[in-house]
């Protein structure tokens, strides 16, 4: 089954006087299980793909579904379930919410989802040890680095199992160092738990990372290559 | 879905204090306001039940029977009959506490210097004393000692007036029912004084019997004064004694016999209402600013937590319960402070300054300030009520912001 | 423009919202305040003019202690001349001379106990509202005439009409009897209860006639253009009857010591409304500046790297505090202006007032006075209070370390 097909995609935006194209006909499939990079100049559409994939924007046309959900025609509250049980989200920097420690943050989609006090604690601690950030469960964002903030990030997005990772970006404000041990983190969990990611980047380091790289340009897939990753490990 | 109350409830609650300078700002404010609020109505309704109960006390009684011309045309000639003894069985009913039956008319006093009108009051001084209606303190002498008691008990600035004292005799002087001249020569036994200075000029205490004797008008008496303690629950018990009197007496309560107390009741409920309402308007503004700020401060934020799959209404829901958070303490601390300072105070405040002028409206010179519970009540729920709704804007801006924009935002 | 006043003027609005909403509860409070206040002055001026034209007057010129005690024997000996000596000189408006008397009034049906005043028809009207308010019959006229008038609850009570005799019966100032008829020529109506209840007056001469007074009476009463006139009047009728040594000249805050004590609880509490009022745009105004500078800390600390004076900062602080609260005054008074305009001209009315008022001698609807005074009092304390909210976070600028200031988020 796919993870993502999307059908005809067309988005604009208006700024100012001038009507931009965020995504001018867009078709794609991505498989279950995928690493997959979308690539691309700033303005070329990629991080609008993405949103739309994510059910974050409506397109102004095509078809959009996601798993068995077809998401293009969803209101703001089926949206907002939709992420919340389906698909995990990473971002660029300032991706925690600061009143809430590590932990916290990653119990937060839970408690949201509803699940009950003595799984979540037992979920968020194990889940916090698998992207490496024993013992620091209790620190609020603004006391980890930049690449701990990102994994708090990581173990959030997939601690209620998506099958689905999105992540805009998310080497962002990374040093190199950060930056590859998030991204191992990434290809261990796709290895291990078959989740799908797709990465809006315009990071060479990443790209290297995937074995699908599609590149777009004005809102239109200029190429889209599998290819061999290669092996950056630090 | 289910509805995950302590997330939204930790959320909002360490929000709150991310700027705790803003937040202890705003509810100082919260807290000056409710305080503001409570205070001055437990003042306004000290004043009010004082004008009521000073006006109750010169009437006295929440309930009047009288002859139907008698309020008219106070005079001997507008009498009525001791009360049936099925009035009797009605007003002996709780929650009637007390009840007198008097003779009130106009006479005039002299003394060897000099004369004045006043009301003559002849009245049983035990049913009096269960009605509360006996002078405030008697200053010299004694009050009278039964309904057949032959002095007489005037009022200190009266006795000034007239020139006289303790123990000499003046002439009381009416009409009796045929328009004849009604004189008695009586012994002052006891002088006394009143909160209000006008009273005490007015009123001459003398005995039921006697001065029905005087007046030639046998058993009759010209009305009936009955209380149950508390002036705000006459309704609930008036429309009975009206039906035990019949139609041939008028039967009406406080707020019919004194417009002014009548009114004075109401206006007073309608300014406290006000002034609440005014207070809060004032504070909703910065209630508003501070909603405001702390959105537009979080944008980032909540646009991360709907990308996260929170929905628009527990985005509200979050806003809104930090905005409960703020209310509810500034209410605690308000409510708390009004009571800790009127309580000491309910012993009465020295206003003696303004005496004169407090006299004018009624109320005397110490001000007796009046916590109740339904306007702490009333206070509390304006301001938790119109506070939540000038809190639904922001939180409603807040719910709506679109995530995608708003994740743009550094 | 003052490039810091445009500075300050620009920083205002990066925030329009919460500027608009702070400068909002000014414009309230101040529009509020001066609608209530102008209602205040202008029912506190009507309350004075309106007791004092009853009858009391501005000045009286009585025997001392008659105020406390009215004694008949406390009396001003050749009243009507010291009346006619005063007349036309310092600036007295209108004067005229009183006594008054206790007397068993009785009609065939019925007796009161009453006041009874002898007044000078001809200048009583000068001094007192009260002849002009007969509702039928006619005032005094002549000064012998056994006339009266009287109020009309008193007439109810006494159960006459026009053209009825009453019957006064008391005793003279010798001591001696006095008794004499006297008929109902006009009955007065002026919707006060206690007065329509107890006042009867008739001509002075007949009056002393009747009790024995010669030429002496109770009370020179004095009427002058404008309250504010009435120190310097008091002044020159005391120096006036210095010679006589038990007399005393009172103004009308002695003669009626309640209404100024009235209009001072009624300001009192008043202002303790508007005193929390204000401190609450304070409060407001106060959480503003402190955030407008706490989010600016990086700014600012770039200013101060650039050389800037923690002062300069200070004074900018100060000078958009100022920009806020002109415009809440310009706004507020000019708003509140057109209310209190509108209320003066139309009047204003609140269920139930009309019987409040009856009590402080006031008409069922109010006029708010436009003035100075009541136009800036409320708005101008608003101003100060805003100002003086502004301190606080002004005083934070002087402890902005430029290095760590740069730093802040």
């Amino acid at each position: 089954m796919n993870a993502i097909r999307c059908q005809a995609l067309c988005k604009t935006f208006r700024q100012g006087e001038e009507i931009i194209t965020g995504l001018n006909n867009v078709s794609l499939e991505v498989e279950e299980g995928e690493f997959l990079c979308l690539s691309g100049p700033s303005g070329s559409g990629k991080t609008t793909l993405l949103n739309a994939w994510g059910g974050l924007a409506t397109p102004d046309s095509g078809e959009i579904t996601v798993g068995d959900h077809r998401i293009d025609q969803l209101g703001k509250g089926a949206l907002a379930d939709l992420r919340l049980h389906n698909i995990g989200f990473v971002f660029q920097a300032y991706n925690l919410i600061p009143v809430l420690s590590a932990r916290e943050n990653v119990e937060f989609v839970m408690q949201v989802q509803g699940v009950p006090t003595a799984d979540r604690h037992q979920r968020a601690e194990a889940i916090l040890e698998e992207v490496g950030l024993t013992g620091m469960s209790d620190r609020l964002p603004a006391e980890l680095s930049g690449g701990q903030q990102q994994r708090v990030a990581v173990a959030r997005a997939i601690v209620s199992k998506p099958e689905l990772v999105l992540a805009d970006e998310p080497t962002a404000n990374l040093d190199s160092k950060s930056a590859a041990e998030l991204m191992a983190l990434f290809v261990a969990l796709n290895n291990e738990r078959g989740i799908t990611f797709v990465i809006a980047t315009h990071d060479t380091r990443v790209m290297a990372y995937a074995r699908r790289l599609i590149k777009m340009v004005d809102g239109v897939v200029v190429s889209d290559e599998r290819q061999e990753p290669q092996d950056m490990a630090v | 879905m289910t509805f995950p109350v302590a997330t939204v409830a930790t959320l909002a609650w360490r929000n709150l204090w991310r700027n705790h300078r803003r937040t202890l700002i705003m509810l100082a404010a919260i807290t000056l306001g409710v305080w503001a609020m409570i205070f001055m109505t437990a003042m306004m309704r000290g004043m009010t039940d004082q004008v009521v109960t000073n006006g109750l006390n010169v009437l006295p009684g929440e309930v009047q029977i009288h002859h139907p011309d008698y309020r008219r045309d106070p005079s001997v000639v507008n009498r009525m009959e001791p009360p049936t003894a099925e009035l009797k069985a009605a007003l002996d009913l709780p929650p009637v506490k007390a009840w007198s039956a008097r003779v009130k008319v106009p006479a005039v006093v002299s003394s060897e210097r000099d004369s004045r009108g006043v009301v003559l009051l002849g009245i049983d001084p035990v049913a009096e004393k269960l009605l509360g209606s006996l002078p405030d303190e008697i200053v010299e002498g004694r009050f009278l000692e039964s309904a057949d008691d032959r002095g007489v008990v005037i009022g200190a600035s009266l006795a000034r007036r007239l020139e006289t004292r303790l123990g000499k005799r003046v002439v009381l002087m009416s009409q009796d029912p045929d328009n004849n001249v009604a004189d008695r020569g009586v012994r002052v036994v006891g002088i006394y004084r009143a909160r209000l200075r006008a009273s005490e000029d007015i009123y001459v205490y003398g005995g039921l019997r006697p001065v029905q004797s005087m007046l030639g008008i046998g058993e009759d008496i010209s009305e009936i004064a009955a209380t149950a303690d508390d002036y705000r629950s006459v309704n609930q018990w008036y429309p009975r004694i009206a039906a035990a009197a019949g139609e041939q007496l008028e039967v009406l309560s406080w707020p019919e016999l004194d417009a002014y107390l009548g009114t004075s009741l109401k206006v007073q409920d309608g300014f406290s209402l006000i002034f609440i309402v005014v207070v809060f308007l004032v504070l909703s503004f910065g209630l508003v600013n501070t909603l405001v700020m702390a959105v537009f401060e979080r944008v980032r934020e909540i646009g991360l937590m709907q990308a996260l799959g929170m929905r628009p209404g527990l985005i509200l829901a979050q806003i809104l319960l930090e905005s409960i958070y703020l209310l509810v303490l500034g209410l605690l601390a308000g409510n708390l402070s009004a009571w800790l300072t009127i309580k000491p105070l309910e012993s009465g405040i020295d206003v003696s300054s303004m005496g004169d002028g407090l006299e004018m409206a009624g109320m005397s010179a110490t001000l007796y300030p009046a916590l109740e519970i339904q306007d702490m009540i009333m206070a509390t729920v304006v301001v938790l009520g119109l506070g939540l709704l000038a809190s639904i804007l922001p939180a409603w801006r807040a719910a709506n912001l679109d995530p995608i924009t708003a994740l743009a935002r550094t | 423009m003052n490039i810091t006043l445009r500075l300050a003027w620009r920083n205002l609005w990066r925030h329009k919202r919460r500027t608009w909403l702070t400068v909002g509860a000014m414009i309230f409070c101040n529009v509020l305040m001066v609608f209530l206040i102008s209602l205040q002055l202008g029912s506190y001026t009507m309350m004075i003019e309106n007791t004092l034209n009853a009858s009391t007057g501005h000045i009286q010129v009585q025997h001392q202690g008659y105020l406390d005690d009215q004694k008949m024997r406390q009396t001003v000996p050749g009243v009507s001349q010291l009346a006619n000596s005063l007349r036309g000189r310092y600036g007295l408006q209108a004067v005229a001379a009183r006594a008054s008397a206790f007397a068993l009034a009785s009609s065939e049906e019925r007796s009161f106990g009453i006041q009874v005043s002898g007044v000078q028809p001809e200048f009583e009207t000068q001094v007192s509202t009260f002849p002009g308010l007969v509702k039928s019959g006619r005032y005094l006229q002549g000064s012998e005439a056994s006339e009266v008038v009287i109020g009309a609850v008193l007439a109810e009570n006494l159960k006459v009409k026009l053209g009825d005799e009453i019957t006064l019966l008391g005793s003279g100032l010798d001591g001696s009897f006095a008794a004499a008829v006297a008929t109902v020529v006009g009955i007065v109506e002026t919707g006060i209860d206690p007065v329509d209840r107890s006042v009867a007056q008739v001509p002075l001469a007949w009056f002393q006639e009747v009790f024995a007074m010669g030429d002496h009476g109770h009370a020179v009463v004095i009427q002058v253009a404008d309250l504010d006139l009435v120190p310097a009047a008091l002044q020159q009728v005391q120096a006036h009857i210095e010679s006589e040594a038990n007399l005393v000249a009172l103004d009308w805050d002695t003669l009626l010591p309640g209404l100024q004590q009235a209009i001072a609880s009624d300001m009192t509490s008043a202002w303790f409304m508007y005193g929390v009022l204000i401190l609450l745009v304070a409060f407001s105004v106060l959480n503003t500046q402190l955030m407008s500078v706490l989010e600016r800390t990086r700014e600012f600390g770039v200013m101060l790297a650039l050389g800037m004076a923690p002062g300069k900062l200070a004074r900018l602080v100060g000078i958009e505090t100022l920009l806020m609260a002109i415009l809440g005054l310009t706004v507020g008074v000019l708003l509140g202006a057109m209310v209190a305009w509108y209320f003066n001209v139309f009047g204003f009315y609140y269920p139930g007032m009309d019987e409040m008022a009856a009590r402080f001698n006031l008409p069922g609807r109010m006029y708010p006075e436009i003035s100075f005074l009541s136009l800036f009092w409320g708005p101008g304390t608003v101003f100060l209070g805003v100002l003086f909210a502004a301190i606080y976070p002004a005083m934070r600028l002087y402890q902005l370390q430029p290095v760590d200031a740069m730093r802040a988020v």
